[in-house]
C-alpha cells in the first residue's frame, strides 16, 4: 500500500491516453502510407497523370515525415511524464513509426521509377504487379485494421500473407537477377524490390502485435537467417 | 461530451488517490499548525535564540537557499517560513529574504536532473542551459528585486495591505470549518504527547519533529500522487506547448505546478525534452516562469491556518513572482539575458565539466554558507 502510493506512476490509470493518441496517429499514418503507395503503384502500372500524382505523393509523404517527427517528440514527452512503465510501448512505437515512415520512401521510389522507366510495364509481369499491388494494398488496410484492433490472431494471419508477397517477390528477382537480359529487367526488379519492402514494413508493423520487444521485426515462422 | 465530462468526474471521485491527495493535504495544514505551537510550547527564550540566529536580511536570503538546496523543496521551506511567520517567530522583514532564497535554491534539482545527459556534450549542453535558465531568471530576478526591497519593502507592504484586505476571509473573523477542524487534530496530537508524559521543552521538540516531518512527507505524497492522477493531463499540456513559447507556456506551467505542488517537478519534467533537443528555450523560458507562480499556491494554503503574518508572506512570495514575471516576461530582449546567460554557461561546462561542479558548489553551497555566517559576524558586532 504504501509503496502503491508513494510511487511515480500508476500502470492503471493514466499511461493509456497518450499512448492512445500517439497510437491514432500512427494508425494515420498507416493510411498516408496506402494512399502514397497506390498512387506511386498506379503511376508506375500505367495509364495516370505523373504530374498529378507526383504532388499528391510529395505532400502525403511530407505529411508522413511530419507524424513521424511529431509521434517522436511525443513519445519523449510520454516517457518522460509517466517514466519507466511506458518504457516499453514507446520503444515499440518508435521502432514501427520508423516502419510507417519507410512506406512513404519506397513509395517515393516507385514513382521515381514511374518517371525514369523508358516504357510502361506490359504483358504477365504487368499483370502479376498489378495483383501484387492490390495484394500489397489490402494487406496495409488490413495491417491498420489489426493494429487498431491490437487482434493477435488476425496479426497472425496476416504476417503470413505478407510473407508470401515477400517469397513471391524474391522469386521475382532472382529470375531477372539469373536471366538479366530481358527488355526492362532492371526496373521489373527494383519495382518487385520496392514492393518486397512495402510488404515487410507491414509485416514489421504486425509483428509488434504477436512478438515480444527484442523481436520486433522477426516473425516466428521463418528462422533468423531467412528474416 | 456531457458523458465525458460526468465519466471524467466520476473517475476523480472513485480514484483512491484524490481521497488520500485531500488526507496529506489536511495533514499538511495540521503540520503547519504544530509547527506554530512548538515554538509556542518552548517559550520565548528559543523563539529569541532563533531570531537572533537570523537578524540580518543577506543572511535571511542566504538560510532560505542553503534550506531549500538541503530539503530540495521549496514547497517545504516557504511553507515552514509560513508556520514560522504565522506563529510570531519570525519576523517578515527576515521572512522575506527567506522567500527570495527558496525560490533560488529550488533551482538546484532540475540543474542536479540535467547531470544525467554529462556524458553527452550536446544532450548536455541543451539539458544544462535548460535548467541553468531557470537558476539565472531566479538569480536576476532576486539582483534586482532585493535591493529594491531593502530600499522600500515595497513587496511587504503591498502583501499587507492585501493581506489585511483578504483577513475577513483567512484570519478567523468568518466561520473557518477547515481551520477548526485542523486545530482540533493538533490540539490531539499534543493531547496525546501530554498523555504519554511530554511536557515543556520536550513537547516542543517533539511537535517541532512531528510538524517537521509532516510537512516533508505530506507534501512529498502529495505531490508524487498529482503527478500520477493529473499525469495525462501534463502530458498533453506539454506536448501542446513543445515547440510554441509565450502566454500559453506561462498558463500551463502555473496550472502543472499548482497541480502537482512543485516548481521542481515542472522544470525537471522539462530537461529530457531539452536533453533530446525537442523542447527549446525559448519556448520553456515561460514554463519555468508559470512554474515559479505556481509554487506560491502552497505558502498559500499554509497560510489558511497560519494568521495574518503568515498569509502576508505567502503573498510575498506570490507577488514576488509575479514582479519577476512583470520584469522578465514581457520584453523580448529582456527575457532574452537569462536565456543568453545559461546558454553560455552551458557552453563553457561542455568544455570544461569541472565548471559544473564548481557552479553547483558556489552558487548553492559555498556562497550562501558564506552569507549565513559573514553576516551573522557583522549582526553580531
Amino acid at each position: 500500500m504504501f509503496k502503491w502510493f508513494s510511487t511515480s506512476t500508476d500502470a492503471s490509470t493514466d499511461l493509456t491516453s497518450g499512448m492512445q493518441r500517439m497510437q491514432a496517429e500512427f494508425g494515420q499514418m498507416l493510411d498516408a502510407g496506402r494512399h502514397i503507395f497506390d498512387s506511386a503503384a498506379n503511376a508506375f502500372l500505367g495509364g495516370t497523370n505523373l504530374e498529378v500524382i507526383r504532388k499528391d505523393l510529395f505532400a502525403t509523404d511530407k505529411l508522413i515525415n511530419h507524424a513521424e517527427q511529431q509521434i517522436r517528440r511525443e513519445i519523449v514527452v510520454h516517457t518522460t511524464v509517466h517514466g519507466p512503465s511506458s518504457f516499453p510501448q514507446c520503444l515499440v512505437l518508435m521502432s514501427i513509426v520508423k516502419d510507417a515512415e519507410r512506406v512513404g520512401d519506397y513509395a517515393k521510389n516507385i514513382f521515381d521509377l514511374a518517371e525514369i522507366s523508358p516504357q510502361e510495364p506490359t504483358g504477365e509481369y504487368k499483370d502479376d504487379l498489378i495483383d501484387l499491388k492490390d495484394r500489397i494494398s489490402n494487406l496495409m488496410a488490413n495491417c491498420r485494421k489489426v493494429f487498431d484492433k491490437n487482434d493477435e490472431m488476425a496479426a497472425k494471419e496476416y504476417i503470413a500473407v505478407a510473407e508470401l508477397i515477400e517469397d513471391h517477390c524474391d522469386k521475382k528477382i532472382s529470375e531477372f537477377v539469373t536471366t538479366g537480359n530481358r527488355e526492362l529487367s532492371a526496373t521489373y526488379a527494383l519495382a518487385y524490390r520496392y514492393f518486397k519492402r512495402v510488404a515487410s514494413h507491414s509485416l514489421n508493423v504486425l509483428t509488434s502485435i504477436v512478438q515480444p520487444l527484442d523481436k520486433l521485426d522477426y516473425s516466428e515462422n521463418k528462422t533468423d537467417g531467412q528474416q | 461530451m456531457n458523458d465525458q465530462i460526468s465519466s471524467s468526474q466520476r473517475w476523480w471521485i472513485l480514484n483512491p488517490r484524490f481521497w488520500l491527495i485531500l488526507f496529506f493535504l489536511f495533514a499538511f495544514l495540521v503540520a503547519i499548525n504544530l509547527l506554530g505551537s512548538s515554538f509556542k510550547a518552548v517559550g520565548k527564550d528559543m523563539a529569541a535564540q532563533l531570531i537572533a540566529s537570523v537578524t540580518n536580511p543577506f543572511a535571511g536570503l542566504s538560510v532560505g537557499i542553503l534550506a531549500t538546496v538541503l530539503v530540495q523543496s521549496s514547497s517545504v521551506t516557504t511553507a515552514t517560513i509560513v508556520g514560522l511567520v504565522g506563529s510570531g517567530q519570525i519576523p517578515l522583514s527576515i521572512a522575506v529574504p527567506m522567500i527570495m532564497g527558496a525560490n533560488i535554491g529550488t533551482t538546484i534539482t532540475n540543474t542536479l536532473v540535467s547531470l544525467g545527459h554529462i556524458t553527452r556534450s550536446d544532450e548536455f549542453r541543451r539539458a544544462f542551459a535548460g535548467a541553468t535558465v531557470h537558476d539565472f531568471f531566479n538569480l536576476l530576478t532576486v539582483l534586482f528585486v532585493f535591493p529594491m526591497e531593502l530600499a522600500t519593502g515595497f513587496l511587504q507592504k503591498s502583501s499587507t495591505h492585501i493581506a489585511q484586505w483578504l483577513t475577513p476571509e483567512f484570519g478567523g473573523k468568518m466561520p473557518n470549518p477547515l481551520k477548526d477542524a485542523v486545530k482540533s487534530a493538533s490540539k490531539q496530537i499534543q493531547e496525546i504527547l501530554s498523555n504519554v508524559g511530554i511536557e515543556g521543552g520536550w513537547m516542543a521538540l517533539a511537535l517541532f519533529l512531528i510538524a517537521l516531518t509532516l510537512i516533508v512527507f505530506s507534501l512529498m505524497f502529495i505531490t508524487r500522487n498529482m503527478r500520477v492522477l493529473m499525469a495525462s493531463q501534463i502530458e498533453k499540456m506539454l506536448n501542446d506547448v513543445l515547440c510554441r513559447s509565450g502566454l500559453l507556456g506561462l498558463i500551463i506551467g502555473i496550472i502543472i505546478t499548482v497541480a502537482v505542488q512543485s516548481s521542481s517537478i515542472t522544470t525537471s519534467l522539462l530537461i529530457p525534452m531539452f536533453g533530446s533537443g525537442i523542447l527549446q528555450l525559448e519556448a520553456a523560458f515561460p514554463i519555468m516562469v508559470g512554474a515559479n507562480i505556481g509554487t506560491t499556491i502552497t505558502a498559500l494554503m499554509a497560510a489558511i491556518v497560519a494568521g495574518e503574518a503568515g498569509l502576508i508572506v505567502a503573498l510575498v512570495h506570490l507577488n514576488f513572482n509575479l514582479v519577476a514575471t512583470a520584469m522578465f516576461f514581457p520584453i523580448r530582449r529582456i527575457r532574452a539575458i537569462p536565456i543568453a546567460c545559461a546558454n553560455s554557461l552551458a557552453a563553457a561546462a561542455v568544455q570544461n565539466r569541472l565548471l559544473v561542479i564548481a557552479y553547483v558548489g558556489i552558487v548553492f553551497v559555498l556562497v550562501p554558507l558564506l552569507g549565513v555566517f559573514v553576516f551573522k559576524f557583522l549582526g553580531d558586532i
